[in-house]
């Protein structure tokens, strides 16, 4: 016979012990390989949404600001374009709107609306018709959100664009929404780009797509754009990437698409060129630009800086509403005449205004004029200068082309015409005043000096509002200069990005979770559980065969020959398991993407995640459990070599009760002790933190509580067991506890650690509606939140920012009154919370104004402060310099860990267009509604992200907090044209607990699922127990000893193993956890864990009844026979 | 066969064990395998009897029939004119606990249990349990283990264990004392111990003893002895 066919045959004889092993291995398999499954299953699911909501496009051109439609068919005429595999292009306007129901007014904030035509579907190679007029399609999510079906009218609201920015004195801020009536044409299905997005997000769509022209035409955009689609050949050929795309796009893009205007002005003797751009406001980017060209051309240059002056006092004379304009050192010295000194800054008047004011060289002017302050407030500032000089309205002097063109100012036929976007006084306005602007129009009747003009006037968006080139010797024309300056400037850096949204897509799909890590974790108990059975079955297998061994060695078996028999029959069962467990994996995989769809659906907010099978998974899934269940084999084996040859023959394996076990044991267990209780000490007093004080304390008094016990059960026994009845089976059952030691603690450690941990666990579950109003909660103590759709610049504090919000409400009943507002600018990006699945590459970032930094709410988790100010204030630590530029910013505590993976101290590197920004965190915001964005200083934000204007996130704060209601309505009602909505704050940090608690719940589920596990193999134990005891049983059973009294004594050793370590667990964790049990005021936080506890008991007596069972079924007096 | 014990001691009156007729046969592949056949034996108050045989001849068979351990196939078995065997489960447990106390070649003793516990483990289950302790104690200093109440059996030489099995098995005052090779596991010297004490206790506690035993020179301390051949009881003269 060959050791194959030894191993065959006792594989086959031991069949059943053999079946415990295989269905433990399958069991470890299954959950290793089907959490692996589960990490895949997700993975595929964000990139399978990704592909389907991308259709074809890979690559996106976008800009703050809108570009020519053409800028589509340039760009697709490029020969690269071809050659780079690129196949099509699609114009497209994308904005963030907000949709109304008008039946129902159901309304839906944060809309993609996008305005299509026909080149959208077919770009991504679909027939589909595009809405035409007044038509509209509307995806599934949004349909189902509004409730709306095909013929359904709907009020499509977004921001009305605008090339002047909002926070400057010439834009029109209340008047930056356009609302667009439109039909429901169809509910636009996933096939035909119904959920199209180019943002990776695993909640639905909620989209609605217009006609381009019609938005083009509503938002007074003709042939304009702000995105451009590009797809890729099909083939595998494309070797386009974002470089290549961008090569294209300096090629094929005009002045006009980043807004610059250039044109030839006329002066004296000479025809300058101009150059303005869209935004009245010129930034040094430009300047440089344009003045590198002009030295390339030997052009000369001169800045100009026209500001509208609201008065040009004189003593008590005035000029209302006159425009003034500041000029470079050389310009204002030729108009001048002369050199200038004075103490004061120097102004020019014309002669017409000097006339007016009757004023002379030397006499002070005063200029008043309004300014915009970022807070958002109109200003009047004054500034006095010294009069140097009167010139005659000719050259310069009579330039009318020196003030860029002002919406309703420039374009009026009289000055009482004027609809400027701020207050004007048009009473001021004299015969003579409209004389002159019928004569001079916009000639400014005041110069000075364009250092003094930046230092009056200068904001984020330039210091100057149009620059001037010529040349003293050959004339260039505007075609020339236009070109050489197109040809100098990079269209990334004036905001017209491309973006390979596939590859990031494609990138963030790997998810800000791994939840094959996290399944993993969940699955932990199942797992040890699983092979803790399998070590079981195995020994179980051994020692049954226990002779057997004892017969090789005395037979001449070598010990390495048993072991590769019996390893070789591990193995092989191992095997067989795992090839069981793949199919269980994949079961298992299933039950839990089932469970993610549907009980866990908050943590990850889609029912679109299925599962996807994985060879891989399975194969490392089934090699792990191969592995671990062979080294629990190999363990078992080894344990073998202490027992001698006689002993095994006579089938022995005598227990040894060793002192110095115990003794070791009970110092130990002193020592635990005194550290636990220091830890705890130190936890209440504050004088270490909290959370890993108790936490220490609870485990090392765990350790210490299963020393003492393992102590107890080793200890020898000076009472006896006298008396009859049940008690004293009873407590011969619990004598049995002491048999063997090791295993009756290996089990009470199971139990224990694994009832510790959940129960722990759950102290991190948020109850619903235990947020407070406290300052330093994880609310800041605002009631309210709301995000606006528009930006909003007038200050909702002030008494003029409520007047023109139609927030003034002179009625002191009024549930506005009172109300406070901190604002906060919102660059948009990336959701870094929980609530986002997919990694977030560019989080959304806001900025708080500075008055919130100085009240110092919320509560920190942790922070850099290095002072005893940024340590009382740790927002302080948002205005700290870093002298590697790197940007400081302050970010949730749970995001950071669990979304973006970084930790205090680290730098994460955002994009902003072709730039990079390094941001450094500074502070952990401890559980704070701010889980999905980072926050950063105004200063910094402004300096950085000059094109995301106004205030678009407010905290609210009320006098009487319990009439939120009221004044939601209010805020929603009063700002509706700003898509404003108002959400309790309570609301927004219980959305963020609600997936936490699920995550907890996932895990306390799959522990509890590995502790029931436990549980049985506990009961293997105890089955081993007996059966290793089968003589004394049979033995008890002949003198006397009836079903129920073995029974009662194993329910009893099963029962008070269990309660031992449940106790033990239980009283560990409440001690851990007891900080928070306190704030809770003993309150549990869910119930259903005193229902798994009971379950555990209840499996653990189920389980010890059956193995009563199978005892009281084996032929026990067998064992008695001496032949 | 009928074989009465009592009729070689006069001094017996009273028939306590009663084995009538007593046939056993265990089902295998091949059809019943008999093992005793037609076995009779009445033993009164006092009787020892000793039973010999090869090995397999059904020696430790008979000795479980008459500990009520597993039902004959075919006759009847009396203790004190009871049929244990038409016994409920609990009745039967009962009644061995009562009237029948049993030395294993194996001592089978509970190594978590101290010296004094394993011999008070069937008292646990009895139902006139009073006084054990002191009976359980009075055992062991005549098996002279006075000193040893508190060890545990891992402390003990295979002869002490054995010796305290021969306590635990009289603890509840027994009629029979069934042994099943009592000194089959040990050496000489503790066999000689062993089989003196138990020879000596069944005098003292009057009980009626049946050694199962291969040892000759055990079986020549018994005064009656049979040899278990051809699945009958001979009497050896």
């Amino acid at each position: 016979m060959q050791t194959s066919s030894l191993i065959k045959q006792s594989l086959l004889y031991y069949w059943r012990t053999n079946l415990a092993v295989v269905l433990g291995v399958a069991t470890a398999v299954s959950v290793l390989a089907g959490a692996l499954l589960v990490g895949d299953s997700v993975r595929t699911s964000l990139r399978d949404l990704v592909v389907q909501r991308l259709g074809r496009t890979s690559f996106v051109i976008s800009s703050s600001g809108f570009f020519r439609e053409q800028l589509t068919d340039d760009i697709q005429a490029d020969p690269q374009f071809v050659q780079d595999g690129l196949s099509s292009v699609c114009p497209l306007i994308s904005l963030e709107g907000t949709v109304t129901h008008e039946r129902s007014k159901r309304v839906a904030s944060k809309i993609n609306v996008y305005g299509v035509d026909e080149r959208f579907w077919r770009s991504n190679q679909s027939t589909h018709s595009a809405p035409d007029s007044r038509n509209v399609f509307v995806s599934p999510d949004l349909a189902h959100e509004l409730g709306s079906s095909v013929g359904d009218s709907i009020l499509v609201q977004v921001q009305k664009p605008s090339a002047i920015p909002l926070e400057s004195l010439h834009s029109k801020k209340e008047d930056v929404g356009k609302t667009l009536r439109a039909t429901v044409a169809e509910v636009l299905s996933a096939e035909s780009l119904g959920q199209f997005s180019i943002q990776p997000q695993q909640a639905g769509v909620r989209a609605v797509f217009v006609s381009l022209k019609l938005l083009q035409r509503e938002l007074e955009q003709p042939d304009k754009a702000n995105l451009i689609l590009i797809s890729e050949a099909p083939t595998n050929s494309s070797s386009a990437n974002t470089k290549s795309i961008e090569e294209i796009l300096r090629k094929r893009f005009t002045l006009a698409d980043v807004g610059i205007t250039i044109r030839s002005v006329q002066e004296d003797n000479r025809t300058v060129i101009a150059l303005e751009h869209d935004s009245k406001m010129i930034d040094e980017l430009l300047r440089r630009a344009a003045g590198d060209t002009a030295k390339k051309l030997e052009l000369q240059q001169g800045a100009f800086f026209s500001y509208l002056a609201n008065s040009i006092n004189a003593g008590n004379r005035s000029i209302p509403y006159s425009l003034v304009t500041a000029v470079d050192d050389n310009q204002f010295k030729l108009l001048a005449g002369k050199d200038i000194s004075s103490s004061l800054p120097p102004i020019v008047l014309n002669d017409w205004a000097a006339s007016d004011l009757g004023v002379h060289e030397g006499d002070q002017i005063t200029l008043e004029y309004y300014l915009w302050q970022d807070t958002g407030q109109l200003e009047t500032k004054t500034a006095t200068f010294s009069l140097v000089s009167v010139v005659p309205m000719r050259g310069l002097a009579a330039d009318r082309n020196l003030v860029p063109e002002y919406p309703g100012i420039t374009g009026s036929e009289n000055l009482s015409d004027w609809d400027p976007p701020f207050p004007v006084d048009l009473q001021r306005v004299r015969q003579k005043d409209e004389d002159y602007w019928h004569a001079f129009k916009t000639t400014p009747k005041a110069f000075i000096p364009l250092t003094s003009g930046q230092t009056l006037w200068q904001s984020r968006f330039g210091n100057a509002t149009s620059l001037r080139f010529w040349s003293d010797r050959a004339p260039v024309s505007t075609e020339q200069f236009a070109q050489r300056l197109r040809e100098t400037l990079d269209p990334t850096l004036l905001g017209v990005i491309t973006t390979p949204v596939r590859t990031e897509g494609l990138q963030a799909s790997r998810g800000a979770t791994d939840f094959g890590e996290y399944f993993l974790y969940f699955s932990f108990f199942l797992v040890v559980s699983a092979l803790l059975l399998t070590t079981l079955f195995f020994k179980l297998g051994i020692e049954q065969r226990i002779r057997e061994i004892g017969i090789m060695r005395a037979v001449g078996y070598g010990p390495g020959l048993i072991r590769t028999l019996f390893l070789g029959e591990g193995i092989i069962v191992a095997i067989a398991g795992s090839i069981l467990g793949v199919l269980g994996a994949i079961g298992y995989g299933a039950l839990m993407m089932f469970g993610l769809r549907t009980w866990w659906v908050d943590a990850v907010g889609t029912t679109a995640l299925k599962l996807h099978v994985s060879a891989q998974s399975l194969i490392v899934g089934a090699a792990a459990g191969i592995t671990a269940a062979v080294i629990c084999v190999a363990f078992t084996l080894r344990g073998l070599r202490k027992f001698a040859t006689r002993g095994l023959l006579a089938g022995q394996l005598e227990s040894d009760l060793p002192r110095t076990r115990r003794s070791r044991s009970l110092i130990l267990g002193i020592v635990a002790t005194v550290i636990g209780t220091l830890l705890l000490v130190l936890a209440a007093t504050h004088a270490i933190g909290q959370v890993a004080g108790f936490f220490g304390g609870g485990t090392v008094l765990l350790i210490a509580l299963l020393l003492f016990q393992s102590v107890w059960l080793r200890r020898e026994r000076g009472g006896s067991l006298g008396g009859n009845g049940w008690w004293p089976v009873t407590r011969l059952g619990i004598r049995n506890t002491t048999y063997r030691p090791a295993r009756s603690i290996l089990c009470i450690a199971l139990i224990a650690s694994a009832v510790f941990i959940i129960v722990a666990v759950d102290s991190f579950r948020h109850r619903a509606g235990t947020e407070t109003l406290d300052r330093k909660s994880g609310t800041g103590g605002y009631p309210l939140l709301a995000d606006s759709l528009l930006p909003m610049v007038k200050d909702p504090n002030s008494r003029e920012g409520q007047e023109d919000l139609n927030l003034r409400d002179d009625n002191p009943e009024s549930p506005l009154t009172a109300v406070k507002f901190t604002r906060f600018r919102v660059k948009p990006g990336d959701d870094a919370s929980c609530l986002n699945l997919y990694q977030p590459r560019n989080p959304k970032i806001i900025a708080p104004t500075s008055d919130f930094i100085q009240s110092n709410r919320f509560a920190f988790q942790s922070s850099l402060a290095n002072n005893s100010q940024e340590a009382e204030n740790p927002w302080l630590l948002l205005n700290r310099e870093f002298a590697d530029g790197a940007v400081p910013v302050i970010a949730d505590a749970n995001s950071l860990t669990y979304v973006l993976h970084s930790k205090l101290g680290d730098d994460f590197v955002i994009q902003n267009g072709d730039r990079e920004i390094k941001l450094r965190i500074v502070g952990a915001l401890a559980d704070s509604l701010f889980q999905s964005e980072l926050l950063m200083s105004e200063a910094n934000f402004t300096r950085l992200f000059p094109d995301a204007q106004g205030y678009r996130f407010f905290l609210i704060d009320l006098p009487h907090p319990d009439r939120s209601a009221a004044v939601t309505a209010a805020l929603e009602d009063r700002l509706s044209d700003y898509g404003f909505d108002v959400q309790p704050t309570a609301e927004r940090l219980a959305n963020f607990h609600r997936v936490e608690n699920t995550y907890l719940s996932t895990f306390q589920m799959l522990g509890g699922l590995g502790l029931l596990l436990g549980t049985i193999g506990l009961s293997a134990i105890l089955l081993r127990n007996v059966l290793e005891r089968r003589r004394e049983l049979a033995l008890m059973r002949a003198v006397g000893y009836n079903s129920q009294h073995f029974t009662l004594m194993i329910v009893a050793e099963n029962v008070v193993l269990l309660l031992v370590g449940l106790v033990t667990g239980v009283f560990c964790a409440f001690l851990a956890i007891s900080p928070v049990l306190l704030t809770r005021h003993g309150g549990f936080a869910n119930p259903s864990l005193g229902l798994l506890l009971v379950g555990v008991l209840v499996s653990g007596l189920a389980a010890s009844i059956l193995a009563t069972w199978t005892i009281l079924r084996a032929p026990l007096l067998e064992a008695l026979r001496a032949e | 066969m009928v074989l009465t014990a009592s009729k070689y001691d006069p001094v017996s009156e009273v028939i306590v064990l009663k084995i009538d007729n007593v046939s056993k046969e265990y089902p295998t592949p091949r059809g019943p395998l008999r093992v005793l056949s037609n076995v009779s034996l009445s033993l009164n108050k006092g009787d020892a009897v000793s039973i010999m045989g090869p090995s397999g001849s059904g020696k430790s068979t008979l000795l479980y029939l008459v500990g009520a351990l597993e039902p004959p196939t075919s006759g009847t078995i009396t203790v004190d004119g009871q049929n244990p065997f038409e016994l409920n489960e609990k009745q039967l447990a009962a009644f061995r606990n009562r009237q029948i106390g049993f030395v294993f070649q194996d001592h089978c003793l509970l190594p978590q249990c101290s010296v004094l516990e394993n011999v008070l483990t069937p008292t646990l289950v009895s139902t006139n349990g009073a006084d054990a302790t002191a009976r359980a104690k009075t055992l062991l200093e005549q098996v002279g283990l006075k000193d040893r109440v508190d060890h545990r059996p891992a402390a003990l030489s295979g002869g002490e264990r054995q010796r305290v099995s021969l306590a635990r098995a009289l603890i509840t005052r027994p009629q029979l004392l069934l042994c099943d090779e009592p000194t089959g596991n040990l050496d000489h010297q503790s066999a000689e111990v062993v089989a003196s004490l138990l020879v000596d206790l069944h005098q003292q506690q009057e009980t009626i003893l049946i050694v199962v035993t291969h040892s000759a020179e055990l079986a020549a301390r018994v005064p009656i002895r049979y040899h278990l051949v051809d699945q009958q009881l001979q009497l050896i003269k």
